[in-house]
């Protein structure tokens, strides 16, 4: 710690260049932060993901008729069904997308995590038109509880030819992971018994709770079986795979995330260790000068790391604390309804942030303090 | 003066060498950039690119009103005959109008990795192929109409298992043998073909999805329009179908492209400052050089010229560098995005923006060196070599 001021005086000999080296590492952290923040994101929500609760949906994509729930919840081994559909659509504007799903009554059951209490969930049902409404989407569209939302959804029709369902905000509710955009729980009676009469009955999808996850492959092809040949086809995902950012589009985003900070930190690492190789080329004669009073290699080469690792380093924390940042001011900017998955800075992001940190300076500092190692010392004092 | 610019930049170009692994800053940072951002763009662009070719200005497409995308719509039975006497399309050879019933699913299927994904099996009636030209079968033969059989497209074929014609799809009445393969040029390639009325009994649907009709000429799309828009019967939106793609494919591609250039941006932020880095040393290093030629009489205008110039020639260099690699590695690349079969695609247009970004990266980078280049007093510069 005593040398701090030596190495301090070292980098902002030249403080233009310092401030635009830190600059240029704070840009690239805020980067990595962004998109291994993402992956964090992707990873919470997959970790939040069950092994033993899964999708079970038409196999054709239509809806699948309702009384195939009690079905299902009498198979063995299966513990819980509870059924979920959705009412996509916008409020005011086409542009203002947005979207309800409405919960039967076994979903609490079925999802205790999920931060609702067991009054709020009784206010949609004692009230069908009632809605929970996350924090997020309660802030996007200005709603608090007593409000009125109308949602118009041109592909759910009702009974009276219109296709505006009204809502009444019954409680504002913690967003989740999965719900990156926020989320709007409705109650499906509501959606039953005011759709045309073709489609009453239907519902979304079935979320099936088994008892055992290792049971979960077996129950599966059980349902798959039963249904095969049924008039609705059934299909199953489990959660862990639902939720992999990569089953939904087919593409390792997660990869391509880690290549886009990897691109970064090689162009800190370029710059760094150039600046770095600059810096020591001008100060050769004083690095001769310090050998010549007593300090060892190690020392000196101590003195070169602790030079390139210092704006690493805070470049990396400025670079993570501005991509929390952006990351808690992008969701009000983006256009409602157009999802980007926002990143956490968890501390593994930090971590990993570092550590990349230390390494570029650790690699920046191997030729210099190559050069310094062997250095002649009546040379360098000589200045030749 | 331009003699004057020549001559300093040359002078500047010429010492480069010198500087190597300095300029060098600059080149890996724009190509870094650009690389990255062109590589990521490479899927918007391409996934864009497949939905515009998919649309054709000479044909129109009905669907629910309000809807924004097909498989949302519903066109019933009763109201498709509606839509299909309406004044406006073109008529076949046998008088009748070209215009096609459209049936959407979507079907699980393995990709080549056997990972589960699904894609789009579509219905065309006895009039599809007359409002779809572009349909090309490339290896053996069109399904026939009434019979349980699939076409699957090349793009299908690449990214999906069992795809190969003999391969048979389960669906709900049974399996289905793929008996063809076509090809497209568009979004429909990734996507598998049977006849409507086949499909709409076998997945026990009710209605169509929407309905494409081939419109008698580009003008007639108002006369078509207003003649459905009037009728009581129907709740329905009719598009131009080139227009219908081109909002899909926006809306579709909207937060990829986005991201795309969040982080082409970040990093060009990050290059900036590396290249305002060494133009600033570039500088200073010169300085004897710079005095020597002001005090020969050269203006501060050409000096500032070149170092703008010499951060242009190496951010240019960089961005042409890394649009390269993004072009090699990507570029006609098959892939699948959802459920939508798509190449890769590092077009010129990219490119030149991947040009303009380092050349907006070089012209703010080298504006403030090139100012304090210009600005020393002659006098100091030279007492202090």
């Amino acid at each position: 710690m005593k040398y701090f001021p030596l190495v301090w005086a070292s980098i902002m000999r030249k403080p233009t260049r310092a401030i635009l080296t830190l600059l240029s590492v704070m840009l690239a952290f805020t980067l990595f932060g962004l998109t291994i923040g993402m992956n964090a994101t992707f990873a919470k929500v997959k970790e939040d993901a069950r092994d033993d609760r899964m999708f079970v949906f038409a196999r054709f994509g239509s809806a699948v008729p309702i009384a195939l729930e009690r079905q299902i919840e009498s198979m063995p081994g299966v513990e819980r069904v509870a059924s979920s559909s959705v009412i996509g659509g916008y409020i005011q504007d086409p542009k203002n997308r947005t979207f309800v799903v409405m919960m039967d009554e076994n979903i609490p059951k079925v999802f205790p995590e999920y931060p609702i209490t067991p009054q709020q969930w009784q206010l949609i049902h004692n009230d069908r038109q009632g809605v929970l409404v996350s924090q997020m989407q309660a802030e996007r569209w200005h709603l608090k509880v007593g409000d009125t939302v109308v949602i118009v959804s041109p592909a759910v029709k009702k009974l009276d030819g219109s296709n505006s369902w009204t809502f009444k905000v019954a409680a504002v509710t913690p967003d989740m992971a999965i719900f990156g955009q926020g989320y709007m729980f409705g109650n499906y009676d509501y959606m039953d018994k005011a759709r045309v009469l073709s489609d009453q009955g239907k519902t979304g999808q079935f979320r099936v709770k088994v008892r055992e996850a290792s049971k979960t492959p077996e129950i599966t092809e059980q349902i798959i079986n039963r249904y095969a040949n049924s008039s609705t086809p059934l299909d199953s995902i489990t959660e862990k795979v639902a939720f992999d950012v990569s089953t939904g589009t087919g593409m390792d985003i997660a990869s391509v995330d880690r290549d886009v900070a990897l691109a970064g930190m090689f162009m800190v690492l370029f710059l760094t260790a150039n600046g770095l190789a600059q810096a020591v080329r001008e100060r050769f004669a004083e690095f001769a000068t310090l050998k010549t009073i007593g300090f060892s290699d190690n020392g000196v080469i101590a003195l070169v790391f602790a030079e390139a690792a210092l704006p690493c380093v805070l470049g990396a924390g400025l670079g993570i604390g501005l991509a929390a940042v952006i990351s808690n001011v992008m969701p009000h900017f983006l256009p409602p309804g157009q999802g980007l998955p926002i990143p956490t800075m968890t501390v593994m992001v930090f971590v990993w942030a570092f550590l990349s940190a230390a390494l570029v300076a650790f690699m920046s500092a191997g030729l210099p303090a190559l050069r310094l190692k062997q250095m002649d010392i009546a040379t360098a004092l000589s200045g030749r | 003066m331009l003699r004057q610019i020549w001559i300093v930049s040359a002078l500047n170009f010429r010492s480069l060498k010198s500087r190597f692994w300095q300029s060098m800053v600059i080149v890996v940072g724009l190509a870094a950039t650009v690389g990255v951002m062109l590589s990521m763009l490479s899927v918007s662009t391409g996934m864009r690119q497949a939905y515009y070719a998919s649309g054709d200005p000479n044909r129109a497409i009905v669907v629910t009103k309000g809807v924004e995308q097909e498989p949302q719509s519903s066109i019933t039975r009763a109201q498709a005959p509606l839509i299909a006497v309406a004044p406006g399309i073109a008529k076949d050879k046998d008088g009748k109008p070209l215009a096609d019933r459209a049936l959407m699913t979507s079907v699980p299927l393995l990709r080549k990795d056997g990972s589960k994904g699904f894609t789009t099996m579509r219905g065309l009636s006895e009039k599809g192929l007359g409002v779809r030209p572009e349909i090309k079968i490339a290896a053996g033969r069109m399904f026939q109409a009434g019979r349980r059989e699939l076409i699957a497209g090349v793009g299908a074929q690449m990214m999906f298992r069992h795809m190969q014609i003999g391969d048979k799809v389960i669906l709900p009445d049974g399996e289905w043998p793929i008996v063809g393969i076509y090809k497209t040029g568009d979004q429909l390639e990734g996507q598998l073909l049977g006849d409507t009325e086949t499909l709409v009994t076998a997945l026990h649907k009710p209605v169509y999805t929407t309905m494409l009709v081939r419109l008698a000429s580009p003008a007639s799309l108002d006369t078509f329009k207003k003649a459905l828009t009037v009728n009581p019967a129907l709740s329905v939106d009719v598009v131009r179908h080139s227009d219908w793609y081109k909002r899909v494919g926006d809306q579709n591609t909207f937060a990829l492209a986005l991201l795309g250039y969040v982080v082409g941006t970040v990093m060009a932020i990050g290059a900036l400052f590396g290249c305002l880095n060494t133009m600033y040393s570039a500088v200073s290093n010169r300085g004897r050089e710079i005095a020597t030629l002001r005090a020969l009489g050269y203006g501060a205008f050409p000096v500032a010229v070149s170092v703008i110039l010499e951060a242009m020639l190496l951010s240019i260099t960089g961005a042409l560098i890394g649009a390269a690699i993004a072009w090699a590695l990507y570029d006609g690349k098959l892939d699948l995005f959802g459920n939508v079969v798509f190449h890769l695609s590092v077009s010129p247009a990219q490119i030149e923006l991947g040009v303009i970004w380092a050349a907006a990266v070089a012209m703010v980078g080298g504006l403030f060196p090139s100012i304090r280049a210009a600005k020393r007093p002659v006098v100091e510069a030279l007492r202090a070599v």
